[in-house]
């Protein structure tokens, strides 16, 4: 068997503020900026990894929060493997907000089966003393939506930022273990298209 | 998207450089003097015929009149001419290009010479002849290539077709170079998506050298990421060489005010080298690309926003009675914008810098106002500044609120002599991410200053892949079929062309159109007084309007034009100007 390298793609949606960027910055340079300027559209940085062996490309993006900026971020919502689905602990119109976020990224993802899509909820800003969202108010809101693993995290101190992805990671290698399981990969296709004559002129 | 493209575009028939220094004495020979010769075919014996006979006669004219030879007219053709102590350059195309397009194709073709090799005699005394002749044959196709007749006309940048584009993403790649900017060794930058310009921070004429080096890395292949390198094979750099007013206008963006007096060290010292103050008398009277012509020149305020330079820079022109309106709001915000530093608001100190950039002092305590004298057209509350100012920061020898008249611009690539003025060695560093490039004018020591560009690299690497992925999405506009009419509209602030014509394939209906505004736009250059003209063979009329910012060629289709030889008021020709304007509108363009 050889190493793949695989790429997975991670998208970080919420309101605009919450600190999409701060967590992705966070993650991959270990760096805090607290003079971002609003996203425009959508960014996204790669991180090399590797799990059980493999050698895997995580590729975060991040959007903008703002609705103005819909009709650049969504487009690019499709192929995504995992979405974190993030508001901020201060804020509590962002955590009422998250399932509409969730809806956008279904539809506009165009996601085949989104009850088995791997979501992950964070609740960023924990460093912030005048909290909105209680921990307690944001499990349940993840328990009634599908069973979300939910991290309080911090990009300004690293609180658990690595944590969060790992997570995400695991959940998305640990479905496609199940799907490899379903679809073994180790077989000749029949409905190869045949080599014809035409070919030449395409 | 191809470019309108006509197998007559060449438009360099011959070009070479001829160092008079090496032929001094009757057994010297001419070919000896031979630097550089195109078309590098050309026998030698032709080339050391032309290359004598043009540098004669340039000579011998020059002298009887004392002033430098511009452009020789011949039958067929016409022969851009510059000479600089001993060196002649010439650049021969055919009668029918605009003699301002013509000088400047040789001015441009020295001048990117000099940005990356430094003076020409020091190039040839430190490389090898042949060496230098592959890189003048790299710039003059690099000149030549790729762009459209109309693009050739004007010389003007290339630029995406912003028609297609989301204005935020020029937003976000304005951004991109602000936040570059938080780096004190970080002068300016442009972003360029598949040889085109997304956003520059730089005068057109800077940017467009700095285009050259983006187009020879994009043909290289990409080296694989090293792993040893943290930036991998996406970043590269090369030395450049600025012209001290390119330098001083550079330097002068308020961005840059708060670090410049620790990190540039090299900052005073050009400047006193070179002149001051450049006034209309000083250039050659035989030239025909006009010095005051806004194409070439700068405001240092346009940095700060086009938008206001456009206003403040012409206020004084007596020539502009109907004052027009400056063109279309740039997308680019003013720099100050993106910044978030303590700083936020300039403190007094900063808005006089970036107000008083051009104020030079002369050495002795005398100044003299280089340009900007008249921020009126801007921000009252900075002009207000400027006054007070003027009186008490600088006060030695300056009448307050004292204005110059149309002062000569800061810059002009035309008139800069990189043979004589000291270049300053400035260093460009190119980020590639697949078709888009941050280029960044940086200090030289830059690189040596692993944390300086760590940062840049990180805090941009993020936006420039979300750029480039959004840029690389936006679908090309359908060329769609020739219009009822055809238009053309050229900044000359920014050095833009906006037109219906790109991005389709040369053919005849547009040929008639293209030849009218080359004609046009050589009388508009030649006679500053010509505001509006109408031009017309039996089968086309094409309406030509321009002001001091602005050129607007029009044409419309159909109809048949009812000219009877004598003044008819039923004749359409006369309706041109009144359809441009009503047309034109939806493409931004006002003629009102």
């Amino acid at each position: 068997m050889t190493t793949k390298t695989s790429l997975l793609k991670v998208i970080l949606l919420g309101d605009g503020g919450v600190g999409k960027s701060s967590i992705m910055n966070r993650y991959v340079t270990n760096k805090f900026d607290a003079h971002l300027f609003h996203t425009i559209g959508v960014e996204f940085l790669n991180k090399e990894l590797e799990v059980d062996g493999n050698q895997v490309t995580l590729q975060i993006w991040d959007t903008a929060g703002q609705e103005r900026f819909r009709s650049l971020r969504t487009p690019f919502y499709r192929g995504s493997d995992c979405c974190l689905l993030t508001f901020s602990v201060d804020d509590n119109q962002s955590f009422i907000n998250l399932g509409n976020w969730k809806k956008e990224f279904i539809y506009y993802a165009d996601v085949k089966e989104p009850e088995k899509f791997p979501f992950v909820v964070l609740g960023n800003k924990v460093d912030v003393t005048e909290r909105q969202v209680s921990t307690e108010e944001a499990q349940q809101w993840c328990q009634e939506n599908g069973n979300f693993p939910y991290y309080e995290t911090s990009a300004k101190d690293a609180t658990n930022v690595a944590v969060a992805f790992d997570e995400a990671v695991r959940r998305v290698l640990a479905l496609e273990e199940r799907t490899d399981h379903l679809i073994p990969t180790d077989t000749v296709k029949l409905h190869r298209k045949p080599r014809s004559a035409t070919s030449c002129c395409s | 998207m191809a470019d309108l493209m006509l197998p007559e575009s060449r438009r360099c028939n011959n070009f070479f450089l001829y160092d008079g220094s090496k032929v001094r004495g009757e057994s010297d020979q001419t070919r000896e003097g031979i630097c550089y010769f195109y078309p590098e075919e050309t026998p030698l014996d032709e080339q050391e015929l032309l290359c004598g006979q043009l540098a004669g006669a340039g000579r011998c004219v020059s002298e009887l009149s004392s002033s430098p030879v511009r452009i020789l007219n011949l039958h067929r053709h016409k022969f851009a001419i510059r000479m600089e102590d001993e060196f002649f350059w010439a650049l021969g195309c055919s009668v029918e290009v605009p003699t301002v397009s013509v000088c400047e194709l040789l001015d441009q073709l020295i001048n990117l010479f000099c940005f990356y090799n430094g003076s020409v005699r020091q190039s040839y005394q430190l490389n090898s002849q042949e060496t230098l002749a592959a890189r003048w044959a790299q710039y003059l196709s690099h000149l030549q290539s790729g762009s459209s007749e109309l693009q050739h006309i004007f010389s003007c940048l290339k630029t995406i077709d912003s028609t297609n584009v989301d204005p935020l993403l020029l937003l976000k790649a304005a951004l991109i170079l602000q936040a570059c900017q938080r780096c004190p060794l970080v002068l300016a930058g442009c972003i360029l998506f598949r040889g085109r310009v997304v956003s520059t921070q730089m005068s057109p004429q800077l940017t467009m050298k700095v285009m050259v080096h983006e187009s020879t890395t994009y043909t290289k292949p990409q080296r694989p990421n090293g792993p040893s390198s943290s930036f991998g094979g996406a970043v590269s750099s090369t030395t450049v060489f600025l012209t001290p007013s390119e330098l001083r206008y550079l330097q002068s963006a308020p961005v840059n005010k708060d670090f410049s007096s620790h990190s540039t060290p090299h900052k005073n010292t050009p400047l006193k080298k070179t002149r001051l103050s450049r006034t209309l008398s000083d250039t050659p009277s035989s030239t025909e690309s006009e010095p005051s012509d806004p194409g070439n020149s700068q405001s240092p305020q346009k940095l700060l926003s086009p938008h206001l330079s456009v206003s403040s820079m012409f206020s004084q022109d007596p020539s502009q009675s109907t004052p027009n309106p400056p063109p279309p709001q740039p997308l680019e915000p003013p720099l100050s914008n993106g910044k978030h530093s303590p700083e936020e608001c300039p403190s007094p100190e900063a808005l006089e810098e970036s107000y008083y950039h051009s104020f030079h002092s002369n050495g002795d305590g005398g100044s003299q106002i280089d340009n900007g004298g008249d921020t009126s057209a801007g921000t009252e509350e900075s002009h207000d500044h400027q006054v007070s100012e003027e009186v008490r920061g600088r006060g030695s020898g300056i009448v307050p609120g004292h204005k110059v008249e149309r002062s000569d611009p800061p810059h002009s690539d035309a008139f800069e002599h990189p043979g004589e003025t000291p270049l300053i060695p400035m260093t460009l560093y190119l980020h590639r991410v697949k078709g888009l490039v941050l280029a960044l004018l940086v200090e030289p020591h830059f690189l040596s200053d692993t944390a300086s560009m760590e940062e840049v690299y990180h805090s941009s690497l993020a936006s420039l892949n979300g750029l480039e992925a959004h840029l690389r999405s936006v679908s090309p506009g359908a060329p769609g079929a020739l219009g009822p009419y055809i238009f053309a509209h050229f900044d000359c602030i920014q050095s833009t062309l906006t037109s219906n014509l790109s991005g389709r394939p040369g053919g005849a209906p547009e040929q008639p159109f293209v030849r009218a505004t080359s004609l046009l736009h050589s009388h508009f250059c030649n006679t500053e007084t010509l505001q509006e003209a109408i031009i017309r063979s039996a089968g086309a009329a094409v309406y030509g309007t321009r002001s001091v910012a602005q050129e607007t060629y029009f044409q419309q289709h159909g109809g048949s034009l009812r000219n009877s030889g004598i003044p008819n008021h039923q004749d359409s020709a006369f309706s041109l100007p009144g359809k441009a304007r009503h047309r034109l509108l939806k493409h931004g363009v006002n003629l009102l």
